[in-house]
């Protein structure tokens, strides 16, 4: 059977498209999927370093779709996680070089080879948008709880719909403390507005700007809020559609509470 | 039995009623068989219908048997109402007249209004030559733009804008009403950005002199006094 293509769009920059696709490739690999992740943004590639793959790019997408390489050439394993593999964007051409009709002949072979195609959509509705969308089959919104990127959203969301696709929701970087100071918009004011499915809501972590830095997967490490939040969005994506979202401003409960100082604290990952 | 390439059975809906065509050559067994596949098709229509057998012969003496036959044949099968033969002269089915509509004291008292239903999203706009009636919100960053009255039975969030060009009469009406930024005729109000504790509840906009003022809704309803109902 075929697998799916995601794209992982958010109309504002800055907001995590980037980290989220990076993590959810990785958690889904190591789930035991086959995910192939591909950088759509031209011209401004990122998710090569932010997944610790940059000096082995030779070939990249607009390779690809000009009958420069094979696919098989282009495709950059991950060496610590099985099954995952990138396609880089190209760092010197634009946007306009990839048309529609090549992402769809590129997404129906990246269909044939793996479970999950997870498509990182560039900033913006112009070109790259399009391009991404064009062969996507389900599309994840990245949103952080602030007006600008809220309202962004809303606009891409917009437009999946009006090409029938039904996007779900992640909510990214919540600061817990600044949402019960009520200097942030709370995940249910994201929802509320959007009205979308919520896939996942993730935390403000540090370990997320060292994970970029180093190019150590944020999934793997098992210490990371961000990383639980990345591992249980890969699972309900992943065949877990009804595992509940877990709601950073819940007080903790006296279990985990306890749980954590007797040195059980990641019994979620296991 | 096609006789001349016609069917012995003719079935049309007439004003209220079923309007049955026969022809009377034809043997009442045939004719019960070539009524049952239509009916059947009708199921639960036919319950209670009023049927009108028209024998195409001007209605004369030597059909009414056969039609009383029939009308048994299908109140006992298909539970049909009443069963009556076509009278006078076989006026055809094309030309009953239209049934008259009583007339209604407030009928010309009709409004024009644009009816859209869903979600407003930011960098969407919808324009209403007149009226315009939104079931559901208005998401920040989205326009909704009428020449009448805006009703937005949800959140208004966005941007809304009134009685274009130049209506004072107009109003903005929404269950939940933290707008962006509303405009009647000429005249824009702006939200207080430090006032968001509102909401929640059904307000409307209007013009009240040379500003727009925000009421209650439901304390101040601006059409409960209007009687008789007027166009709007």
């Amino acid at each position: 059977m075929d697998g799916k293509v995601v794209v992982i769009t958010s109309g504002k920059g800055g907001v995590g498209k980037t980290t989220v696709t990076a993590s959810l490739g990785a958690a889904l690999a190591l789930q035991g999927k086959r995910v192939a992740v591909v950088d759509m943004d031209i011209g401004l590639r990122n998710l090569d370093v932010v997944m610790g793959l940059e000096n082995r790019i030779i070939f990249n997408v607009v390779d690809v779709v000009q009958g420069k390489c094979k696919l098989k050439q282009a495709l950059i394993k991950d060496r610590r996680i099985n099954n995952l593999y990138l396609i880089p964007a190209s760092q010197s051409d634009e946007k306009n070089v990839i048309q529609p009709e090549n992402m769809k002949w590129l997404c129906k072979r990246l269909k044939k080879e793996f479970d999950f195609t997870l498509l990182d959509c560039p900033a913006g509705i112009e070109q790259g948008f399009k391009n991404s969308i064009e062969a996507a089959d389900d599309a994840i919104v990245v949103c952080m709880p602030e007006i600008s990127s809220v309202r962004d959203a809303d606009r891409v969301i917009g437009l999946l719909y009006s090409r029938s696709i039904e996007p779900k929701l992640v909510v990214n970087r919540i600061v817990p403390k600044m949402v019960e100071r009520g200097d942030m918009l709370s995940h249910q004011d994201v929802v509320d507005v959007l009205s979308i499915d919520l896939i996942g809501l993730v935390e403000s972590d540090e370990s997320v700007v060292v994970s970029t830095n180093t190019g150590l997967p944020i999934v793997m490490q098992k210490e990371s809020k961000a990383g639980r939040a990345f591992n249980q969005i890969a699972m309900r994506m992943n065949g877990h559609p009804d595992l509940p979202v877990e709601d950073p401003m819940a007080p903790k409960s006296f279990w985990k509470k306890l749980g954590g100082r007797i040195g059980r604290k990641n019994r979620m990952q296991s | 039995m096609p006789e001349n390439g016609r069917l012995p059975v003719r079935l049309k809906g007439v004003g209220d009623s079923l309007w049955v065509t026969i022809d009377p050559a034809v043997s009442a067994e045939e004719l019960k068989t070539a009524l049952k596949n239509p009916f059947e098709k009708l199921k639960k229509l036919a319950v209670n219908a009023r049927v009108v057998i028209d024998p195409q012969n001007g209605g004369g003496r030597e059909s009414e048997p056969l039609i009383e036959e029939l009308g048994s044949y299908l109140k006992e099968t298909f539970d049909v109402g009443e069963v009556r033969a076509a009278t006078e002269k076989a006026d055809p089915p094309e030309a009953s007249a239209p049934q008259e509509i009583p007339a209604d004291p407030l009928s010309d008292l009709r409004g024009d209004a644009r009816i859209i239903a869903g979600r407003v999203r930011s960098g969407q706009k919808i324009h209403a030559e007149n009226h315009l009636v939104i079931l559901g919100d208005v998401n920040p960053g989205a326009e909704v733009i009428a020449g009448g009255d805006i009703i937005i039975l949800g959140g208004l969030r966005g941007t809304a804008v009134a009685g274009q060009p130049d209506n004072e009469e107009a109003v903005i009406i929404a269950l939940d009403f933290r707008p962006t930024q509303i405009q009647i005729g000429g005249l824009a109000a702006a939200s207080d950005p430090n006032d968001a504790g509102r909401g929640k509840f059904p307000e409307f906009a209007k013009i009240d002199g040379t500003r727009i003022v925000i009421l209650d809704y439901t304390k101040d309803n601006p059409f409960r006094r209007l009687a008789p109902p007027e166009k709007r």
